[in-house]
């Protein structure tokens, strides 16, 4: 491996971009799936009509192509909107680490959406009905009875996405953010080893999801502790 | 009479758990064995050893003549001749009532197809339901399915017969049709092992009955003496329990 | 801000020209995906620890790495190696089109043998046994009972899984392949209007999804046509 030394410091950089652009979609991933589980369980026609196209569109088009759109798209509006304010402006360029995040986390978001909504339905309507029998609260019963299953029952499919994110994050070295994969082409134009560069590349990307795997795995044996035992 | 099922000195294991104890049993060619016993005493582990749906780890199990044992060809030359019938029904739910009967004699006994649906027709009509063939599982009552179910394994013309508790899984009102075409079966003088809770069906078809507890066979007796006066403790104890309803 | 409808419109078509390479792409990986994704889930359901274990870290790979990263690694990747140079291989592993082949079906097929294993770990026991008691041989047990209903639990997750190859073939367009993104990517950079452009290019996929969705809602319904409605 000693063709690589003097490339593990951008290595190592690159995984901190990429470990940045994975925290800040998790978040904005989180968010619109909240935002959208409760849109599609609320009462009005019209949320629930926005929810429903936003999931259909960013569970329906390439990652990449909203990504570009994303990066291109935002640029030429933000240069717009600043041009109202000063003519003089040419051109201003979103951060690729923006485009890139908010682009991942939006996509994500709409699986996420599908989840927390199957979560939120899939607790038994009986506990609930029990519960408010023992007449606890409307945010009582959020709290004490729906949340926790709920949490139980996303789990599986919330380390699933947030192993899409961390996947997806290679797209961005495709608007030319400096994370792992653009430091592999960077250095392969200077030291010729593809095949090496690309694969420590994978097995970065491969140590960062069994991180992940393993971290949810142990989540789900906390949150399934109850259920031991039973059949 | 022929013994069609000689086990001798059985054992089974579940890891450590001593399922069944040195159970010892013959049954003879006609006869109609009723098997009971509590929960959890080994009835469904000891029959499914029959047709080696599992397989036991001591002593021997000879069935129609051939010893089971871990040769492929004997095991299945057992279970053509041995037909069982499930709590459960376990009929094919992506084939039709015909094409669930007419499965095996066509690739098992290399039957075609025309003559396999003209047995199969003989089966429903003997079980009373010819008008559902064409139907899929999922659209028959219980009781037609566990009848469907019976007819699935006479296709097959098999020696003996094996029940586990084939009407636990039905509602109150189809017990006694799936009983009536049994008892119309053990008539015509097929063998038969049957777990089963049924008492009255016990008492009117069984030869034998034979009482389990705790992997153990604890009694075998007549229908006569085991209801009027069982041999051991814990068959009083259960009979009571049972009876009690 | 201006928007231009009208370029919508126009460029519509002009995408619709990398539609065919982008089918081609799709059928082809999802064809050899399939194949390979039966042999993997043969391994992975074997007694034989020297067949699971080689199975489980072919899935464990792919799944967790980026399909983009495994392209670049193939396509970029392989060339490296002068014994690839040199091999009857060649000829493939040089061109964009066979590489993007080669990495989508490696891909899929990861993750489809998974989804075929869910199915026939789906299927209820007691199917099996009657089989067994009936005196169907293992093979007959599995082509005629184990497979079918495991297929039946697998369409859902598997068309979903179709959807996500279509949206994967955009890849393609990282190392020149002119389909569908390929050809919206040129036009960006000719005209600059990555609005119209890459809207247009999506709307072109979710009617592909729709289709494929709705293809995947009949084929269910016709295979579960035994099931009661109720
Ligand atoms: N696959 C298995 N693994 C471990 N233990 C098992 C298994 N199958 C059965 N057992 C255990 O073996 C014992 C006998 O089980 P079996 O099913 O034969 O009882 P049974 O008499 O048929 O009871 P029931 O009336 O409830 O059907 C039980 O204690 C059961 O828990
Ligand atoms: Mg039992």
């Amino acid at each position: 491996m000693s063709v690589l030394d003097g490339w593990w410091d951008d290595f190592f950089f690159g995984l901190m971009t990429v470990l940045q652009v994975f925290s800040v979609s998790l978040v904005i991933a989180v968010v619109c799936g909240l935002l959208g589980a409760s849109a599609k369980l609320s009462k009005s026609r019209i949320l629930r009509g926005v929810a429903q196209g936003y999931t259909i569109v960013f569970r329906g088009a390439p990652e990449l192509l909203v990504l570009l759109l994303f990066y291109f798209g935002m640029a030429i509006a933000l240069t717009q909107l600043v041009q109202l304010v000063d003519p003089s402006v040419k051109f201003i360029d979103l951060p690729p680490f923006w485009a890139g995040s908010i682009a991942i986390g939006l996509i994500v978001g709409a699986y996420m959406t599908e989840t927390f909504r199957g979560a939120f339905l899939g607790v038994d309507r009986g506990q609930v009905e029990a519960a408010r029998a023992l007449s606890l609260k409307r945010h009582q019963i959020f709290r004490y009875v729906r949340l926790p299953q709920m949490w139980r029952l996303a789990l599986p499919n919330f380390g699933n996405h947030m192993l899409s994110i961390m996947k997806d994050t290679a797209l961005v070295s495709i608007i030319g953010l400096e994370e792992i994969l653009f430091v592999a082409k960077m250095a392969n134009s200077l030291i010729h080893r593809p095949f090496l560069l690309y694969m420590t590349v994978a097995l970065i990307y491969l140590a960062m999801t069994t991180v992940i795997t393993l971290a949810v795995g142990w989540l789900e044996r906390r949150a399934n502790r109850h259920l031991r035992g039973a059949r | 009479m022929a013994d069609i099922i000689v086990l001798e000195k059985m054992n089974k294991f579940y890891g450590t758990y001593h399922a069944l104890k040195d159970v010892n049993l013959t049954i003879a060619k006609g006869e109609k064995v009723v098997v009971c016993g509590p929960s959890g005493s080994g009835k469904s582990t000891m029959i499914r050893c029959i047709n080696r749906l599992e397989e036991h780890d001591g002593g021997r199990i000879v069935v129609g003549g051939e010893e089971l044992t871990d040769d492929e060809k004997k095991i299945d030359l057992v279970r053509r001749e041995v037909g069982m019938v499930f709590q459960s029904f376990n009929l094919f739910p992506h084939m039709t009532v015909l094409e669930n009967l007419t499965l095996a004699p066509r690739l098992v006994r290399k039957m075609a197809t025309v003559e396999a649906e003209a047995i199969a027709m003989k089966y429903l009509t003997r079980v009373r339901i010819p008008d559902q063939a064409h139907k899929y599982p999922s659209q028959l009552s219980g009781g037609q399915q566990q009848r469907v179910a019976i007819a699935r394994a006479l296709c097959m013309n098999p020696e003996v017969m094996l029940f586990d508790e084939p009407t636990s899984a039905l509602d109150p009102e189809m017990i006694s049709e799936v009983l009536d075409v049994m008892t119309d079966l053990a008539r015509e003088g097929m063998t038969m092992v049957c777990v089963t809770h049924e008492m009255g069906f016990a008492r009117s078809v069984a030869d034998r009955i034979v009482f389990m507890d705790q992997g153990e066979i604890v009694e075998v007796s007549t229908p006569a003496e085991f209801f009027a006066a069982p041999k051991s403790e814990r068959a009083r104890t259960f009979l009571g329990q049972i009876l009690a309803h | 801000m201006s928007f231009d409808l009208s370029l919508i419109a126009t460029s519509l078509p002009k995408i619709l020209q990398g539609l065919g390479l982008t089918l081609n792409l799709l059928a082809v990986s999802t064809l050899f995906g399939l194949i390979l994704a039966v042999g993997i889930l043969l391994m992975r359901l074997s007694r034989r620890s020297w067949l699971v274990w080689p199975a489980k870290a072919y899935i464990y790979f792919f799944r967790g790495t980026p399909l983009l990263v495994q392209l670049f690694v193939i396509y970029h990747g392989l060339p490296q190696f002068g014994f690839i140079r040199q091999s009857v291989l060649w000829p493939l592993l040089r061109e964009p089109y066979w590489c993007s082949v080669i990495a989508l079906s490696l891909n899929t097929a990861a993750y489809v043998s998974e989804i075929l294993r869910g199915g026939v770990l789906g299927v209820d026991k007691g199917f099996v046994e009657a089989g067994k008691a009936l005196g169907l041989s293992k093979f007959q047990r599995t082509t005629r009972i184990t497979a079918p209903l495991a297929v039946r639990l697998a369409l859902p997750a598997y068309s979903n899984e179709i959807v996500s190859m279509l949206k994967s073939t955009a890849l393609a367009s990282t190392v020149t392949l002119m389909e569908m993104t390929g050809v919206a990517r040129t036009i960006v950079a000719d005209t600059f209007a990555p609005y119209e452009i890459f809207i247009a290019a999506t709307i072109i996929y979710l009617v592909l999804v729709w289709i494929i969705q709705t293809g995947f809602t009949l084929i269910e319904t016709y295979a579960n046509r035994h099931v009661r409605k109720t």
